[in-house]
C-alpha cells in the first residue's frame, strides 16, 4: 500500500488530460477527470515534466 | 531577421515552418519535453492516442490546414473516406435514445428527419441566410425562431459539440453559419496518416531543414520590451534577441507575460478582453476493440446520446494507429461550463452512452481524457476569438486562442496563422 513517504502530489491545475499516465513507465497513474498516483508510484518524477499545466508537484 | 515562437503547438509549428521557409532565423521554445502541444500522438499500450485532437482534420485534404501545409511544402497524406459523416438515429421514429436499436443515415440526408413544413422552410433559408446572414443571437435562438423541432436542437448540439465542443446555445449565429458555409466550401473531414504527429513531425522537419531550432524543456519566463516593442525573450535564464515574437500560448497567458506596468497603449483593454475568454471543455473516451465499432473512417454523430456528440474510428483509415488486429475508437463530448464541477458524472454519462451506442459489441476503455481551463479543447470558444494582433506591434498570438472566422479547431488555427503571416511577411 502507498504510505505517507511518497511525495508526488497532483494539484488543482490538473484537468485530467492523461498525458502523465502515457509517460509513466510503471502504469502508476489513474486518470478519470483528474490524475491520481497509485501504490505503484515510486516518485521517479518523470510524469511531472510532461504535465502541460504544472499540476504534479514533486 | 529573427523570429521567436513561444510554444510548439500546431499554431506555433505552422508559424515557425512558414517563417523559416521565408528566410527568418527561427527559435521555437517549448516548455514540455515533447513537441506538438495538443496536436501530437502519445503512445499508450501500443496505441497511438493523442494529446488532444482526434487524429482528424475537420475539412480533410482540401481545408485551410491542408492548403497551408501544402504551401509550406509539408507532404502528409490526408485521407477523406466515404461515408464522411453519418448520423445515428433511433430505429423507431419517436424514440429519444438508442436503447431499442438504431439506424445510421448519411449526413447529406439530415433533411429527411425534418417535418414537411420545416423541409420547405429549409430550402428557403439556405438561400435567404446566404444573402442576409443572421446576426446578434445564438445559433440555438435562431433555430427556435425558424426551425423549431426537437431534431434541430439535437443535430446542432451534436454537430457543434463534436466540432467546437460547444452547445448550439453558446455558438454565435454568425459563427455557426460561417462554419456551415465552410463545410460546403471546403468539404468534410479526413485523417492524416500517422495521426496528429504525422503533421507535427513533418513541420518539425521543415523547421529544422531550414535551420530553425526547437528548444524543448525550455520555458520562456518573460519578454524583453523596449519603446513598446518586444526585442527578446528570457528562456531558462538566457536572453534571446529577436525581431518578432509569435505566441502560441493563448491571449490570457500572453497578456500576463507582457505584464501591466509597461505603459504600452491599449494594454488595459487587451488584458481585460483576454481575461474574458472562456476556454471550451470536453471529454475524450478512447476505446480499443478487436472488431470495428463504427465500420467506417468518417464521423459518427450521435444526437440521441445523453452526452457523447460524435465518434470516430481512425484505424479504418490508418491501421498503424493501433496494434495489429485492434481498432482505436475515440468519442468526444462537450462539457458545458455549468457542468465543470461534476466531471465524474459527465464521464459516467458518456460511458453509459457508449454502452447504448455500441450495445452488443465488445470493447475496452483505454483512457478517459478531459480538457478544460489551461489545457482546454479550445483556448477561445469559437466565435469569440480575439484576432492575432496584440498591443505590441511585433508580437502576434497564434493557435486555438486566435482562430480565424468560421474555422473549426485546427482549420481555425491555420486561418489565424495565415492571417498573421499575411501581416508579417508583407511588412
Amino acid at each position: 500500500m502507498k504510505s505517507g513517504e511518497y511525495t508526488m502530489k497532483v494539484n488543482d491545475n490538473c484537468v485530467g488530460c492523461g498525458q502523465c499516465t502515457a509517460f509513466c513507465k510503471l502504469d502508476a497513474i489513474e486518470v478519470r477527470g483528474k490524475a491520481n498516483m497509485t501504490a505503484a508510484c515510486i516518485d521517479c518524477k518523470t510524469c511531472s515534466a510532461y504535465c502541460p499545466v504544472k499540476a504534479i508537484e514533486a | 531577421m529573427k523570429a521567436i515562437i513561444i510554444g510548439s503547438g500546431l499554431g506555433g509549428l505552422l508559424s515557425a515552418a512558414k517563417l523559416s521557409q521565408s528566410g527568418y532565423e527561427v527559435d521555437v521554445f517549448e516548455r514540455l519535453p515533447i513537441v506538438g502541444g495538443r496536436f501530437t500522438n502519445i503512445p499508450y499500450k501500443g496505441f497511438q492516442l493523442s494529446t488532444g485532437a482526434l487524429h482528424m482534420l475537420p475539412h480533410g485534404p482540401t481545408g485551410p490546414l491542408a492548403q497551408l501545409l501544402e504551401e509550406i511544402g509539408v507532404n502528409v497524406e490526408i485521407v477523406r473516406r466515404k461515408p464522411n459523416v453519418v448520423i445515428r438515429i433511433p430505429r423507431k421514429r419517436g424514440d429519444t435514445d438508442y436503447k431499442y436499436g438504431h439506424k445510421d443515415i448519411l449526413f447529406e440526408d439530415f433533411r429527411t428527419q425534418f417535418s414537411l413544413l420545416n423541409r420547405i422552410k429549409l430550402i428557403y433559408y439556405i438561400v435567404s441566410t446566404r444573402k442576409n446572414p443572421p446576426t446578434g443571437q445564438s445559433f440555438e435562438q435562431w433555430c427556435r425562431k425558424h426551425l423549431d423541432q426537437d431534431w434541430t436542437y439535437r443535430l446542432s448540439d451534436a454537430f457543434f459539440g463534436w466540432a467546437l465542443s460547444l452547445k448550439a446555445a453558446d455558438v454565435p449565429v454568425e459563427e455557426g453559419f460561417a462554419i456551415i458555409e465552410n463545410l460546403y466550401h471546403y468539404g468534410g473531414p479526413g485523417v492524416p496518416m500517422g495521426g496528429c504527429k504525422g503533421i507535427t513531425n513533418a513541420l518539425v522537419n521543415v523547421i529544422r531543414s531550414n535551420g530553425g531550432i526547437i528548444h524543448t524543456s525550455s520555458e520562456v519566463s518573460s519578454l524583453i520590451t523596449e519603446d513598446g516593442k518586444v526585442t527578446g525573450v528570457i528562456a531558462e535564464g538566457k536572453e534571446y534577441n529577436t525581431d518578432i515574437v509569435l505566441s502560441d500560448i493563448g491571449h490570457p497567458a500572453t497578456s500576463k507575460m507582457i505584464g501591466e506596468e509597461t505603459g504600452i497603449l491599449g494594454m488595459d483593454k487587451y488584458a481585460h478582453n483576454a481575461a474574458e475568454l472562456k476556454p471550451s471543455a470536453g471529454i475524450k473516451i478512447c476505446l480499443s476493440s478487436d472488431k470495428t465499432l463504427i465500420g467506417h473512417g468518417g464521423v459518427l454523430l450521435t444526437p440521441y446520446a445523453k452526452r457523447v456528440n460524435g465518434i470516430n474510428e481512425v484505424t479504418n483509415v490508418d491501421p498503424s494507429l493501433a496494434p495489429e488486429g485492434k481498432h482505436l475508437t475515440m468519442a468526444h463530448q462537450c462539457v458545458h461550463w455549468n457542468d465543470m464541477d461534476n466531471l465524474e458524472k459527465e464521464i459516467q454519462l458518456g460511458l453509459e452512452d457508449l454502452m447504448d451506442i455500441f450495445a452488443g459489441k465488445e470493447y475496452e476503455v483505454l483512457l478517459i481524457q478531459s480538457y478544460s481551463n489551461d489545457w482546454p479543447v479550445n483556448r477561445s470558444p469559437s466565435g469569440a476569438d480575439l484576432k492575432n494582433k496584440t498591443p505590441i506591434p511585433n508580437l502576434y498570438v497564434v493557435g486555438d486562442g486566435a482562430k480565424g472566422k468560421g474555422g473549426i479547431e485546427v482549420e481555425g488555427i491555420a486561418l489565424g496563422v495565415k492571417n498573421s503571416m499575411q501581416d508579417l511577411l508583407i511588412k
